[in-house]
């Protein structure tokens, strides 16, 4: 009992000696969206906001719906990363009423939305990456193409795409999954038989950092078309690529004016894919948590993460700058 | 330095622990002390538990619990292509019973299928109300264009429960005739109850094509499954030694004594099984519908992703209505073969 309550007391002291160490900085809550990648964003701005900033951070696990709803009706959490813009209306309503300001393209190149085929089906069958030659050979890909669950935003512009590219007459069938998880794990079971998949998925991803795909090509993106073919009824669809989705790291108008210097870590904090893609491929390799890919880049680019810190916050994380 | 170093060292273990180790990937609490040498782990105990991750820290041969976890994925991995080869013509006839009457209902034009089900009603209930209530529940799904899909999620009831039912009793029977059998399935049924649905539906996916209806078939089964197998064998249990031996006393073989005394004398008990085997049929209908079941889940599921609450709820409202109507028609069904109650 005195062992315990000494070791309590020597951890208080040590938490307050440390905290008075770093700047001024009050509660901040971030959301942890349920994939892999928002996952690793999290964890480095966590680590970078307590260590760098001295911000006593609350972590919210969430998705995209319910953060930016609880945004918009309570004003919290206060961060909101790793935020797909395109399949949340409201984010422009809210930016336009001032509830929500856009700090940064975390994922500068912007998320990739595609139809793809395996790479070991692509290497059999070069033909395979191009519609027409999906479309003559509707067999090589299962006769099938799998498609995200209804509800989701991409399940009505595939499907005007699928009815676009006339994928129905040349025989292939349109499967709807159920939820991610069974896409995800089609896509996994289909490359550990080597069978034959074609469908929709989105990077940067684990699934497909672990099950590397080939995009099959589709005509480039066109906006009129692209929003046409959002609409359940629209009249003329038109085959069309993805725009290059816009994720973004996102702060209730409050944060920014109650602290504007961690609004400026986040105003830096950006990956390229190709960045995101290493860490999450080095996660899938290690059988690494979240967290520890997390610490995996921290520790391998501090030249990355430094220029994105301010003068104080640099002191603070010296050792692991040099 | 780890805390349990000094046991491997004086075990002698410590060249064998360091020859080509493995070290973990560096930590969080690694990166915090990196920066910091006086930073505190909030996960910092005084004397840890020795698990896979702690042993592994102080000797680097010790496997760690990611190591546990994927070997259990290996395993299963590679034990997939022999269960595939068994499973997957096993359950074949699954898939094509639940398409055959999907197909069934989908195609017989609502004019053909609504009366016939409504005069099923009134067949197996011989209820006038109950038949009442089945037809204007039938019409108001179609006035809200709800029909298709109810009957959709209905042909999937009908299926799943008859094959319960089919399997259920006999192993119920079975169940009763021997204690050790039933001391051998009695915490398999529970683990099918408690057991997570996606636990075993991710590592169906690798076994069968996520595309065949057999996967969602095969969930609603495991979990419905079970009130048939108890309650059968409890009301087999339940009848009266007396009976059994007055059975015994006219000479009756025991599949005489099964068919003519035991078997009717549990019925109420046996139908109270699947009454609740129906009703847990239609609660999996929105987690089958996780796994590409079509029906009122998908919609269910719509209204859930997208906050469209009266999709949501109009769906909802379409499967406590068809609860409703097995319900009552099955228990109508109940209390006419309830034999324990007719007057003499």
């Amino acid at each position: 009992m005195k062992i315990k309550y000494l070791g309590a007391a020597s951890a208080l002291a040590l938490t307050l000696s440390t905290t008075s160490a770093l700047a001024e900085c009050g509660e901040v809550s971030i959301t942890e969206m349920d994939w892999a990648s928002a996952s690793v964003v999290t964890s480095i701005a966590n680590f970078l906001m307590t260590e760098g900033y001295g911000c006593d951070v609350t972590v919210v696990p969430t998705t995209t719906v319910p953060a930016i709803t609880s945004v918009a009706e309570t004003g919290e959490p206060d961060i909101i990363t790793e935020l797909w813009t395109s399949y949340t209306e409201v984010y422009e309503e809210l930016r336009a009423e001032g509830k929500l300001v856009e700090m940064s393209k975390v994922l500068s190149d912007g998320g990739v939305e595609a139809w793809w085929i395996p790479d070991y089906l692509a290497e059999e069958y070069p033909e395979l990456t191009t519609l027409e030659g999906i479309k003559a050979n509707p067999e090589l890909v299962g006769g099938r193409f799998q498609d995200c669950p209804t509800g989701w935003g991409c399940d009505v512009t595939n499907f005007n795409n699928f009815k676009a590219a006339g994928l129905g007459e040349a025989g292939i069938e349109r499967f709807q999954h159920g939820s991610g998880e069974t896409l995800a794990a089609a896509i996994a079971a289909a490359y550990e038989a080597r069978e034959p998949w074609f469908g929709y998925y989105w990077a940067p991803t684990s699934v497909l950092g672990k099950y590397p795909m080939v995009e099959v090509k589709l005509p480039p993106y066109n906006a009129e078309a692209h929003i046409c073919n959002g609409l359940e009824d629209c009249p003329t669809p038109t085959l069309s690529s993805y725009p290059a989705a816009n994720v973004v790291t996102a702060v209730t108008s409050s944060f920014v004016d109650r602290e504007p210097e961690v609004a400026e870590l986040l105003k830096n904090m950006t990956f390229t894919n190709a960045q995101m893609g290493e860490v999450l491929a080095w996660q899938e390799g290690n059988n690494a948590s979240n967290e520890e890919a997390a610490v995996y880049f921290l520790s391998t680019y501090p030249e990355v993460w430094g220029d994105w810190l301010n003068d104080e916050a640099k002191t603070n994380l010296a050792a692991l700058l040099k | 330095m780890a805390f349990y170093d000094g046991l491997f060292n004086a075990l002698g273990l410590r060249d064998w622990c360091d020859q080509d180790a493995t070290a973990a990937p560096m930590s969080m609490a690694d990166l915090l002390k990196a920066n910091r040498a006086d930073a505190i782990d909030p996960k910092a105990e005084i004397f840890p538990f020795p698990s896979l991750d702690e042993l592994n820290r102080a000797c680097g041969q010790i496997g760690q619990t990611r190591d546990f976890t994927s070997g259990i994925e290996n395993s299963f991995l590679a034990a997939r292509s022999g269960l595939k080869a068994v499973l997957d013509p096993l359950t074949q006839p699954l898939s094509w019973a639940l398409d055959g009457a999907l197909y069934v209902f989908e195609t017989t034009p609502w004019w053909i299928i609504v009366p016939l089900l409504v005069f099923f009603a009134w067949f197996v209930s011989r209820s006038f109300w109950v038949t009442v209530f089945v037809a204007a529940s039938f019409l108001f799904l179609g006035a809200i264009d709800h029909l298709n899909v109810a009957l959709q999620t209905l042909s999937i009831i009908f299926v799943c429960t008859g094959l319960s039912v089919l399997f259920g009793v006999p192993i119920g029977i079975a169940m009763s005739k021997s204690d050790r059998l039933q001391r051998a399935l009695v915490p398999i049924l529970d683990l099918l109850q408690t057991l997570p649905t996606f636990v075993y539906l991710i590592p169906l996916i690798f076994l069968f094509s996520v595309t065949e209806s057999k996967l969602y078939g095969i969930a609603i089964i495991l979990y419905a499954i079970v009130p048939v197998i108890r309650l059968t064998d409890l009301g087999i249990r339940l009848v009266d030694k007396d009976v059994l031996e007055a059975a015994d006393a006219y000479g009756m073989n025991a599949s005489q004594r099964l068919k003519k005394v035991e078997l009717p004398l549990a019925l109420p008990n046996i139908m109270a099984g699947v009454n609740q085997t129906i009703m847990m049929s239609l609660a999996m209908v929105v987690i089958a519908s996780l796994v590409s079941a079509p029906g009122l889940g998908v919609l269910v599921l719509r209204g859930i992703r997208n906050l469209e609450l009266g999709v949501g709820i109009v769906a909802g409202i379409g499967i406590v209505l068809l609860a409703v109507v097995l319900d009552r028609t099955s228990k109508a069904a109940l209390s006419r073969v309830d034999k324990t109650n007719t007057k003499h």
